[in-house]
């Protein structure tokens, strides 16, 4: 199979005290790739340049197919879940719907994909509801909704579970898990190292300004990444 | 009754007796004033948006210039055009001085320094998220402006009803470009100026209880949108 994203020599310098480079980073379909690391190592930065929202100074990111220099196409390939999203004012269906029209897909199967979609993340009947009275779990779930919805092949979620509480975090989990199931390949960033082993089919590790090649496990291990490093000063 | 007492009982009746004078001035006073500001809401805000959103050289000094604009004498932008219009000038074959043109044009160059800046303003409060959020949706750069726009909606409003408040009750625009024409440019700040110097108080009372009035309004929407 292609690969969903592969990184090649890519560098990022951000102000005068980081900077990040990725020598190569390939990515295959259908997988969850645990991404781990302390605070300041890169980790959303390296989830941002993948969603494209941050140009980096040097390298290529291809996708599987398209033309890579259409860079507003490119990006609805890939969607971003930040560690605390931002839902826009409106209702729920409003916010799911807002990548929909963008993708100019008709009235009646964004309700059937929004309806589909509010099921799998735990939201029934939560069309209606406004987005500054949802709690901040339910905000956490409508943003991974508003990502599924549009059916990426690639979901980036940075910290996905950093703001749910415990008796939340099993089922999120889970959630997460049969994401590959849907055609969506995921990368989350985490600080706990038992959940990117809970979770995570394949470990990227950041640690010390490197992009240690972490603990791999799963049947395809070996279309990880080649001789990747991340470096922070 | 006395003087106050007596030109105010005739203050309402001319307003209650929809008096002509008085109904061609808050007409054209409302008729410049709006004109002009949509006209600089469609100036002000998308500069107010661009500068707010983008980080170049020389941004510093165009938000400096910007903030000048913003405090502006309203003598000196009608001397300024006044310069540009008059038979003399560059502008003069076009006859636009004392024109509603001409009080339009000097009106928007007044408020749509004050609308960019609003704007500008509501971007730098805006939450920092949502260019991105909408961008990682699949939005183009202009997409997702617009989707700021959307959001601070209340302050692009605000900044727009600002501009109106400092157009309708300004005098010297009104009265060097227009020229205080009577049933063409007379304004009700300039009917105000010429009725009182004239001793005709209770005209000047009439128009004054009209423009304090939709002063009022104005503000009261503006209050009612930054409470949101």
């Amino acid at each position: 199979m292609q690969p969903v994203i592969s990184l090649k020599d890519i560098r990022v310098t951000l102000g005068q005290n980081f900077s990040l480079s990725v020598e190569s980073l390939v990515l295959q379909p259908h997988r969850i790739y645990a991404l781990t690391g302390p605070n300041g190592a890169g980790k959303s930065t390296l989830l941002r340049v993948m969603a494209l929202l941050l140009s980096p100074q040097a390298g290529t990111i291809e996708f599987a197919e398209g033309d890579s220099r259409d860079l507003a196409r490119q990006r609805q390939r890939v969607t971003l879940v930040e560690q605390t999203p931002y839902l826009f004012e409106g209702s729920v269906t409003d916010n799911l719907n807002y990548g929909l029209k963008l993708r100019g897909i008709n009235s009646r199967e964004r309700s059937e994909r929004i309806k589909a979609t509010l099921a799998i993340v735990g939201l029934e009947g939560f069309e209606q509801r406004q987005a500054k009275e949802l709690s901040g779990g339910e905000v956490q779930r409508v943003a991974l909704a508003r990502a599924l919805v549009l059916k990426p092949e690639l979901l980036l979620l940075d910290e996905p579970t950093a703001n749910i509480d415990s008796n939340s975090l099993q089922a999120y989990e889970a959630l997460l898990r049969g994401l590959p199931e849907y055609g969506v390949t995921v990368v989350f960033s985490t600080h706990d190292p038992s959940q990117s082993r809970r979770l995570g089919e394949e470990v990227l590790r950041i640690e010390g300004g490197h992009l240690i090649d972490g603990s791999r496990r799963g049947p395809q291990n070996q279309t990880f990444t080649q001789r990747s490093s991340v470096h922070g000063a | 009754m006395g003087y106050w007492g007596d030109s105010l009982l005739t203050a309402f009746e001319l307003i209650l007796g929809f008096d002509r004078e008085v109904r061609m001035a808050v007409w054209t006073s409302l008729y410049t004033s709006s004109c002009s500001i949509v006209i600089a809401a469609l100036l002000g805000v998308p500069i107010g948006l661009w500068l707010g959103l983008n980080r170049f050289r020389g941004r510093q000094l165009l938000i400096a210039l910007l903030n000048t604009l913003m405090a502006l004498p309203t003598v000196v932008v009608g001397l300024l055009l006044f310069g540009l219009l008059s038979r003399q000038g560059p502008l003069g074959p076009l006859g636009l001085l004392f024109t509603p043109l001409a009080m339009i044009a000097g009106q928007t160059v007044l408020a749509a320094p004050i609308v960019a800046n609003l704007v500008l303003a509501a971007v730098t409060g805006a939450d920092q998220r949502i260019i991105n959020t909408a961008l990682t949706l699949g939005a183009s750069r202009l997409q997702a402006a617009i989707q700021l726009l959307r959001e601070i909606r209340f302050g692009v409003m605000a900044a727009v009803i600002a501009g109106f408040g400092r157009v309708i009750a300004e005098v010297g625009v009104a009265m060097m470009l227009g020229g205080n024409i009577r049933n063409s440019t007379r304004t009700m700040t300039t009917a105000i100026a010429l009725e009182t110097s004239k001793g005709e108080f209770a005209f000047g009372l009439a128009l004054g209880i009209i423009l304090l009035s939709v002063a009022l309004i104005v503000n009261l929407f503006l209050n009612a949108l930054q409470q949101r």
